[in-house]
């Protein structure tokens, strides 16, 4: 079993969600990740729940403990001036140096990409800010929700008469994180094809801009025909039986539209519908009308079934439809299990947890699958790197009790 | 036309050349991607130089792919107001080369028309196969294995090709042949009910795809990894990145309150798990809103100041961090009664002046007409044969070494079938003639096609 990324090297200063969450794709293919962590604290994520059995500690955050799988913890202030040689040092042999500070920090530090590139002119640098390196809002502050609410499609997501919602949780982070991991594989491979480094601009604000859920494609549809398109209720975009529809056990999403309303049909046993006037055609089912008309056959029938029922039917008559799940309902769903998509991942401080599995799966000849390693301790890897960089015995006590380790 | 030693092939006279400095220059894939996460994948290995080709039918329509129909009735096109639809509201000859969906993710991407169920046309996909180096998909496992597109097969013509795989379930396990959209899918994985709004009936929650995001990075990342795979190994790969697997991680804190705590959130709106203030405030004007937040007492204490009041951040009620989340709602009417009368834009501008969180919910226009947007050339201008001339996104991040522009418009259905045929596949002028007589060469889709 040959991981993609063994040999490769990634110095991560990231921290919080986006950046750890690039830095543990790429460990998840197989690199090196030596995250570098403030003495005392470490990563402030680990200092945000949910929290094992809600008690706070630093090895306990369940959201630390899941973004920062196969890395190693070393403790280290770069803005000393011995810990700024040390990440001179480890440069040296490294392939990526990824970070998410303000833009100004790191070349303030002594650490930008001039410096950087002068040291390991094939080194990629991937910087991850909230707004890029440039520009009039360069320096402006932001989290999940006031970013993806300027970049993302929050204003077209909810319901016409509420108020605009944003996507769950730190999903937005995560986005910006796979789009910087994706960023800086393109920009190893150019480093290794044409020796040429990268200094490479993660804007959270431009991710969002060009995401595909639904804010790329109306940004240039409003160049189309300069419509501003107001929210609407799931799947409604489609009209005919498109929405959340209550069952007898929970809720049901679907989508149909004109187009692809006879499957629909056919499986709620109503196919005679497709031969009358007013539901033929598509341009007679495209009739403002005949999606509240369509409710009054489908929706009894959703309430007789189960959302298993439901889901097993659209599966059988080719019908776009999924069971408005839990989390709970999502880790007992048989499809995740039987492809053993959950891990189980042990952990001095927790035991043993189920974590969520690969985004991609390797068919390895071998039939081989690649394990992960659990979070690192705070600073549990901080000698074995010194070591490796030749920094051993004295040396070590002496950068512990001047605080730079 | 052979492998240089490291991989690459000498594309010269690819319709869609690169500019000598892209990381995937002289790498062919092949695309039978449909719907927006796997193109949206492929979007990204064109952008940055791989010769992608779509893989097409006249005679047949992949639902939601070039639009939801071939030539759409004016009444459906009408009916919905999406903000996805036709130039001008008009589908016009070929409304398969004027949707703007398709034409966001199609530049830099060549097509090739092909009839995959005839002998002929499986003929000519083995030669194309055997001329490339990557092949992705988001179908069904079932779709794909009517036309005999097996990683069995496919590997047995090329033993160099790369293939990814990113239906939303995989192509093994109960739900291979479970066919959703990413809406669908998130729905499964416990996505809209966590953000639906708090004190509605969750049906009146949105309906994102950010699940499509996340699959369509992930089957470009996997690729990457693929190629990486085969420049160690001398062999190609079968990588699965399901768009479920892709984004069930983008719930990751969720998953764990689950696994360690046994929690289940729903219905969480704006709301942050600790942190208040942090909403959407309505302000002055027709649906103008403003999202604040604040993550500390200093800052919570600007946004009194920049609010006229000051003495807020004293009231015993929002004095620290508890407290402000224990009365959020109050709170929130608090800086509601503030914003209604505030422009958004302004307020926006105020606030991160002292360092508050604030980002307006912009709209479209408000993209459009963004000064950070427009200094870094986040827009392109492009032209398009059928579509005219406007301004696509571009991307997310910049390499500043490698510059980025978009090197073609949205490909049209056929546009470079001679080019793949003769030139890739190594059809003779006869052949060719061949091919357009059988009916799989082509621009239009066939009249019968809905």
């Amino acid at each position: 079993m040959f991981m993609p990324l063994e040999g490769v090297r990634v110095i991560d200063l990231t921290h919080y969600t986006a950046g750890p969450y690039a830095t543990r794709i790429l460990g998840d293919y197989g690199a090196d990740i030596i995250k570098i962590e403030r003495p005392g604290g470490g990563d402030p994520a680990r200092r945000i729940g949910p929290f094992y059995h809600d008690e706070p500690d630093l090895e306990k955050s369940g959201l630390f403990l899941f973004l920062n799988t196969n890395k190693r913890s070393v403790t280290l202030d770069f803005k000393t001036e011995k810990g700024k040689q040390i990440i001179k040092e480890l440069v040296k042999g490294a392939d990526i140096l990824i970070e998410s500070f303000p833009p100004d920090v790191m070349p303030n530090a002594g650490l930008g990409y001039e410096e950087l590139s002068q040291i390991n002119p094939q080194l990629v640098v991937t910087s991850i800010s909230n707004f890029g390196k440039t520009g009039p809002y360069k320096d402006w502050v932001g989290l999940d929700l006031t970013l993806y609410a300027m970049g993302g499609n929050m204003w077209g997501s909810g319901d016409p008469e509420l108020e605009p919602l944003k996507t769950a949780g730190r999903m937005a982070s995560f986005h910006v994180g796979y789009a910087a991991a994706l960023a800086s594989a393109l920009g190893l491979t150019n480093a290794e094809l044409r020796g040429q480094g990268e200094n490479i601009d993660v804007s959270y604000f431009e991710v969002t801009l060009q995401s595909i859920d639904g804010r790329m494609q109306k940004l240039l549809g409003y160049q189309y025909n300069n419509q501003v398109p107001m929210r609407v209720s799931p799947g409604a975009s489609l009209g005919l039986g498109s929405g959340i529809y209550p069952c007898l056990d929970g809720m049901f999403m679907t989508t149909a539209g004109a187009a692809q309303f006879p499957n629909m049909a056919r499986m709620v046993g109503a196919e005679d519908i497709l031969t009358q006037p007013g539901w033929d055609t598509v341009a007679a089912r495209s009739r403002p009308e005949a999606a509240e008309e369509w409710e009054a056959t489908l929706i009894p029938w959703m309430l007789e079934r189960t959302t298993k029922e439901v889901q097993r039917a659209c599966m059988e008559f080719g019908v776009l439809g999924g069971p408005v799940n839990t989390i709970e309902n999502l880790m007992n769903d048989e499809d995740f299990d039987a492809r053993g998509f959950w891990q189980t991942i042990d952990h001095p401080a927790t035991g043993p947890l189920i974590y969520p599995g690969f985004n991609s799966r390797i068919h390895f000849e071998d039939g081989e699958r690649p394990a992960r390693r659990r979070a690192p301790l705070l600073g549990e890897h901080t000698a074995e790197i010194l070591k490796e960089i030749g920094i051993e015995g004295e040396e070590v006590s002496l950068l512990r009790s001047e605080g730079v380790i | 036309m052979t492998a240089t030693e490291n991989g690459r092939r000498d594309m010269t006279g690819s319709p869609v050349p690169g500019t000598g400095k892209l990381p995937l220059e002289g790498l062919r894939i092949l695309d039978i991607t449909v719907v927006w996460a796997g193109p949206y994948g492929t979007m990204h290995l064109a952008d940055w130089g791989a010769e992608v080709i779509r893989i097409e039918s006249i005679k047949h329509f992949a639902t939601s792919t070039r639009g939801q129909m071939a030539r759409p009735p004016l009444e459906f096109v009408r009916l919905r107001n999406t903000g996805m639809g036709y130039v001008d509201d008009d589908p016009g000859e070929r409304p398969w080369n004027r949707q703007a969906i398709f034409n966001t993710h199609a530049r830099n991407k060549l097509s090739v028309t092909m009839d995959l169920a005839s002998p002929e046309g499986q003929e000519a996909l083995e030669r194309l196969v055997a001329q490339a180096d990557g092949f992705l998909e988001n179908n069904v496992a079932i779709s794909m294995e009517r036309f005999g597109i097996t990683w069995e097969r496919l590997s047995a013509i090329n033993p160099r090709l790369i293939m990814v795989r990113m239906p939303a379930f995989g192509i093994e396990g109960p739900y291979k042949n479970y066919r959703t959209w990413g809406n669908h899918m998130e729905a499964l994985a416990g996505h809209p009910l966590l953000r639906a709004y708090p004190d509605e009936d969750p049906a009146r929650g949105p309906s994102g795809v950010p699940s499509d995001a996340a699959g369509g990075v992930g089957g470009a990342l996997a690729f990457i990894m693929g190629l990486r795979h085969r420049n160690k190994t001398g062999k190609g790969i079968l990588i699965e990145a399901p768009t479920a697997e892709n984004f069930v991680p983008f719930l990751g804190d969720f998953v764990m309150d689950y696994s360690m705590n046994g929690r289940v959130y729903t219905q969480l709106g704006n709301g942050h798990l600790f942190l208040a203030p942090h909403n959407v405030y309505r302000c002055a004007g027709e649906e103008r809103w403003l999202t604040i937040a604040c993550r500390s007492d200093a800052e919570f204490r600007k946004l009194c100041q920049v609010m006229g009041e000051p003495n807020l951040a004293d009231d015993p009620r929002f004095a620290d961090s508890l407290s402000r989340y224990q009365n959020r709602r109050a709170l929130d009417e608090a800086i509601s009664r503030w914003t209604i009368e505030q422009d958004a834009r302004e307020t926006m501008h105020r606030l991160q002046a002292v360092g508050v969180p604030a980002g307006m919910v912009m709209d479209e226009s408000d993209v459009h007409a963004d000064p950070h947007v427009a200094e870094r050339n986040f827009f392109q201008e492009v032209t398009h044969p059928e579509a005219g001339t406007h301004k696509n996104p571009t991307i997310g991040f910049k390499l500043q070494n490698t510059p980025y522009e978009i090197r073609r418009h949205a490909v049209m259905l056929g546009q470079d079938n001679e080019y793949v045929y003769k030139d890739v596949m190594g059809y003779s002028d006869q052949e060719y003639q061949k091919f357009i007589d059988m009916g799989h060469v082509g621009m239009d889709y066939d009249p019968d096609v809905a």
